[in-house]
C-alpha cells in the first residue's frame, strides 16, 4: 500500500467527515435559532444577524479542512 | 492557446489579464500580467470607491439627495452597529472596520461581472488583510493595557489562589497566546476559501455547457449572498476583536 492508494482513500473519507460534523453542528445552531424565533418572532432580525455569524464561522471549519485537501490532492 | 499535457484539475475563469497575457505570449509584459492580477484588479475596485466617494460627496447639501442620501444611510448602519458593541469609543474605529467592511463587499462583488476575477479568491490578499487587522488590534490591546496589563489579559487575569499555581497562569498563556496567532489564519482562509470555491464551482458548472444553465443561475444568486456574508464576517470579527481588547474598567454594560 502506498501513499497513493492511501491519500486517494483517506482524503474522501476524511472530508466527509468534516462534513459529517459541520452538518450536525449547523443543525443544532439553525434548529435552536428556530425555537427562538418560535418564542419571540419580532426579535427576528437580531436572531438572523447571530445565526449567519455563528452559521460561517462553524461552516469555515470544513473550508478549511478543504483548502488542505485541495493541497493533497495534487499529490496523488 | 495551448493545451498542457494534463488537465488543470482546478477549473478557473478566464479573466481580462489572463488572456491579455495569452495574446502577448512570450514577452516579459505578460508575466508580470499574470502575477500581479489581483493587484491590478484590487486597484481597479479601490478606483471605483474612490470615485464614488467623490461623486457621493461632491455638493453637500445639508438635506440629502439621492446617492448622498444612500451613501449616509450605509455609513449611519455601519456606524450605529459598531458603537453599540464598542460604545461612544468605537467611533475612533468606524474609519477602518467600515473600509474594511466596503472595500471586501467590492472585491467580493467584482469577481461576478464577466471577465473579472475577485482579488480576494486570491491567499495573498486575504492574507495582508487579515494581518493589518492583527497588528492593528494587537498595537490597540497593548496601548489601551500597558504592556504588563497586556500579559496580564493573555494569562487570563489570575488573581487569588490561581495565581501562586504558577502552571495555570502559564497554561493560559500559552493557550490564549495560540489562540491570538491563529486569528489570521483562521480570518484569511475563511474569506479566501469561500470566495475561491464559489468561483470555482461557477466555472466548473460553465464547464457544462448550456445543459447546466438553471443550476449556473441559482448558484449565482447564491454566490452573490455569500459573498455579502463573508464580508460581513470579516468585519464583524474584527469588531468582536477590538471589544475583546478594549476592556474598560468601570462598570459599563450594554
Amino acid at each position: 500500500m502506498d501513499y497513493k492508494f492511501a491519500l486517494a482513500f483517506g482524503l474522501p473519507i476524511g472530508l466527509g467527515i468534516a462534513a459529517l460534523g459541520v452538518g450536525m453542528g449547523l443543525g443544532r445552531a439553525v434548529g435552536s435559532a428556530m425555537e427562538a424565533l418560535g418564542r419571540q418572532p419580532d426579535a427576528m432580525t437580531k436572531i438572523l444577524i447571530v445565526m449567519v455569524t455563528g452559521c460561517a464561522l462553524i461552516e469555515a471549519i470544513v473550508i478549511y479542512v478543504m483548502v488542505f485537501a485541495y493541497g493533497l490532492v495534487g499529490k496523488i | 492557446m495551448t493545451e498542457a499535457h494534463t488537465p488543470n484539475p482546478i477549473p478557473e475563469f478566464p479573466n481580462v489579464l489572463s488572456i491579455l497575457a495569452d495574446k502577448l505570449e512570450g514577452q516579459p509584459v505578460a508575466h508580470f500580467l499574470l502575477q500581479w492580477e489581483s493587484i491590478i484588479f484590487s486597484l481597479l475596485v479601490i478606483a471605483i470607491l474612490a470615485a464614488a466617494a467623490y461623486f457621493a460627496t461632491r455638493r453637500l447639501k445639508m438635506v440629502p439627495h439621492r446617492f448622498q442620501n444612500a451613501t449616509e444611510a450605509l455609513v449611519e448602519a455601519v456606524d450605529g452597529f459598531i458603537c453599540s458593541v464598542l460604545g461612544p469609543r468605537g467611533r475612533k474605529y468606524t474609519p477602518f472596520i467600515g473600509t474594511l467592511f466596503i472595500y471586501i463587499l467590492a472585491m467580493n462583488y467584482i469577481g461576478l461581472i464577466p471577465f473579472f476575477k475577485s482579488p480576494t479568491a486570491d491567499w495573498s490578499m486575504t492574507m495582508g488583510l487579515a494581518l493589518i487587522v492583527f497588528v492593528y488590534v494587537q498595537y490597540t490591546g497593548l496601548k489601551e493595557m500597558g504592556l504588563l496589563g497586556y500579559f496580564d489579559h493573555l494569562m487570563g487575569k489570575p488573581r487569588g489562589v490561581m495565581a501562586w499555581t504558577i502552571i495555570m497562569p502559564i497554561f493560559m498563556f500559552t493557550l490564549h497566546l495560540l489562540g491570538e496567532l491563529i486569528r489570521p489564519f483562521s480570518l484569511s482562509l475563511r474569506l479566501r476559501s469561500n470566495i475561491w470555491g464559489d468561483d470555482m464551482l461557477l466555472a466548473m458548472l460553465a464547464g457544462f455547457g448550456l445543459k447546466g444553465l438553471p443550476v449556473l443561475f441559482l448558484n449565482t444568486l447564491f454566490v452573490i449572498l455569500a459573498a455579502t456574508i463573508q464580508a460581513v464576517i470579516f468585519s464583524l470579527l474584527t469588531l468582536i476583536y477590538f471589544a475583546l481588547v478594549l476592556v474598560h474598567e468601570e462598570g459599563e454594560q450594554h
